[in-house]
């Protein structure tokens, strides 16, 4: 056999190594994402189906959930009660987290910062129902004292203003929106952070130099000049850590309880997860059916979020 | 009298001594360029003199200078680095934001500027000082880093420009471009030092000699010969300036 020909063998030898390699690798990736086209594709068709035979999407977004005894409803409530504590839960989880991943990012060489880091690595894996069930705990400690000498006075202060107003301030109860907001935020801080604080590690040491020579004050660098360096991490970190807080359940079942009515934040609050968790286990029909249009809209609701990220991150 | 004069500075990061005692006067309205090897301390000195060194929380700064007999220690480093502005070896445009923004950043953040007709004339004006002005002006929202390598460094000395500093610090500015845009940054410090002193580190004594008025060449943290350019490169007192300015020694 001739050195060329020997030459040859190999590299066939090679190339059907590396198409074997190749398919195995496609196919773990297949694997991965099978399931997540069943999920998402069961969830629709059976959602769509359902919200359907609820009567209709607007019919469906706006009433109140189906008794065992209706042919219609839907999610009212528990979309308004979604929609709020997310908003709030993000806000207050971009509030702190951004900038303590900041300070966790950019400050490696102080002890404390290693500390937070710390705490926050650990936070970031805490179960989320344990988190829900602190919330609920701080809740039951403070809730009277908060009622006696803040709540309630601001409460009497503000109703002049219209009944409204009610219905976001006021005495709270044992569970309400406002723990529910907590608790998710509570879960989103440690995930902002670390995202942010990775981020603001990345950057290379000439570009901090130029964001202090330019901006001047250091808070000016920091959370100006180099945020507008690392804005797409941050505000992808920020979008998929609402995503993740909009599907929760575990942490407002302490915290939100849930309801099955508009009624004030100030007490027990719908959300869209705890319908469908509540709705799935019942023996009837149409409240199954209804938690299966619930888990549509709040799939929907994740993968606008999601896609969003995605192009703007 | 000196522009930057320097008494006694030592820096060190850690244990590890950087600068070892450096005495220098750096004259106004011109080019001085630091020369040597690397680790020899050059862009320390110039990280001391804008307080940039301040980044580094184990550097260790002893030692006294001075900008027009003030010493920068007491100066409010905000003021200083109005003064005292930088540009680096890496092109480093702030990513994300346009050309525009870019250069008007710093001066909305420090408020050097009343209203939007005063900000785009100092935006203006420095991009023109930059000589970038052609090449962008119709192009001002584009994103800085689409320009090109040397665009880029251009539209970083302009955002240095636009503080209308007193002294320009440049940190191996031409280290990444290519010859063409090299003698644009060049030909751009010839025309700046009219107005304002510029200190020039740079790894390549040949472009020390084409630009610099004065030149001081920096081995192990110390300043082994400073003076004139020509004198330096044509009649040096010292053994290993003779090898560093005739390329034996790197």
């Amino acid at each position: 056999m001739t050195a060329e020909r020997k030459a040859e063998d190999i590299t066939a030898v090679r190339m059907v190594i590396n198409w074997l390699g190749l398919g195995l690798f496609a196919l773990l990736g297949v694997a991965a994402v099978v399931p997540l086209f069943f999920i998402i594709g069961d969830v629709y068709i059976k959602g769509i189906d359902a919200i359907n035979s609820l009567g209709g999407l607007r019919h469906f977004l706006i009433e109140l959930p189906p008794t065992p005894y209706d042919e219609s409803g839907g999610i009212g409530p528990m979309l308004v009660g979604t929609l709020y504590m997310t908003a709030l839960g993000a806000l207050l989880g971009i509030a702190v987290g951004f900038p303590l991943g900041v300070y966790i990012g950019e400050m490696r060489k102080e002890k404390f910062a290693n500390v937070a880091r710390a705490g926050v690595n650990v936070l970031v894996e805490f179960p989320t129902i344990v988190i829900g069930l602190f919330v609920y705990a701080v809740m039951s400690l403070a809730k009277e004292d908060l009622n006696q000498y803040l709540l309630g006075p601001l409460s009497n202060a503000i109703s002049p203003l219209g009944e409204w107003i009610t219905w976001f301030i006021g005495p709270l109860d044992g569970f309400n929106a406002y723990a529910g907001a907590a608790a998710l935020a509570l879960i989103m801080i440690p995930y902002v952070a670390l995202i942010t604080a990775s981020a603001y590690a990345s950057i290379e040491q000439p570009l901090r130099e130029a964001a202090y020579a330019t901006a001047g004050r250091e808070f000016n660098a920091l959370f100006v000049v180099l945020r507008k360096a690392v804005s797409r991490a941050v505000l992808t970190a920020a979008l998929l850590g609402t995503a993740k807080i909009a599907g929760e359940t575990a942490p407002l079942l302490f915290t939100a309880l849930g309801n099955l009515y508009y009624a004030p934040f100030t007490g027990p609050t719908a959300a869209v997860p705890l319908w469908v968790w509540y709705a799935a286990q019942t023996p009837y029909e149409v409240q199954i059916a209804s938690a299966y249009g619930a888990a549509a809209v709040l799939l929907t609701i994740i993968l606008i979020i999601f896609i969003v990220a995605r192009i703007r991150g | 009298m000196a522009k930057v004069e320097f008494k006694d500075l030592r820096v060190s990061f850690g244990a590890l001594p950087v600068i070892t005692g450096v005495n220098l006067s750096i004259p106004d309205r011109s080019i001085t360029a630091l020369m040597g090897p690397s680790g020899s301390g050059k862009s320390t000195i110039l990280r001391v003199l804008n307080r940039l060194i301040e980044l580094y929380p184990e550097a260790r700064v002893s030692g006294e200078v001075y900008l027009d007999g003030q010493n920068i220690f007491d100066m409010n480093v905000l003021e200083l680095r109005r003064k005292v502005q930088m540009i680096f070896q890496i092109p480093n445009p702030i990513p994300n934001l346009s050309i525009f923004e870019n250069v008007a950043l710093g001066l909305k953040l420090n408020r050097l500027v009343r209203g939007r007709g005063e900000l785009f004339e100092r935006v203006k004006s420095a991009l023109e000082r930059a000589q970038l002005w052609d090449e962008v002006k119709d192009r001002l929202s584009a994103p800085a880093g689409k320009l090109s390598g040397g665009q880029q460094q251009r539209l970083c000395v302009a955002r240095a420009l636009a503080f209308e500093p007193e002294v320009l610090l440049a940190d191996e500015p031409t280290a990444n471009l290519d010859p063409e845009n090299t003698a644009k940054v060049e030909a751009l410090f010839l025309e700046l030092k009219k107005e304002m002193t510029i200190v020039l580190v740079t790894h390549y004594p040949p472009q020390a000699a084409r630009i610099s008025d004065y030149a001081a060449f920096l081995y192990k943290g110390q300043i082994v010969e400073w003076g004139p350019t020509k004198d330096v490169f044509t009649k040096p007192t010292h053994e290993l300036t003779e090898k560093y300015v005739t390329g034996r020694l790197y």
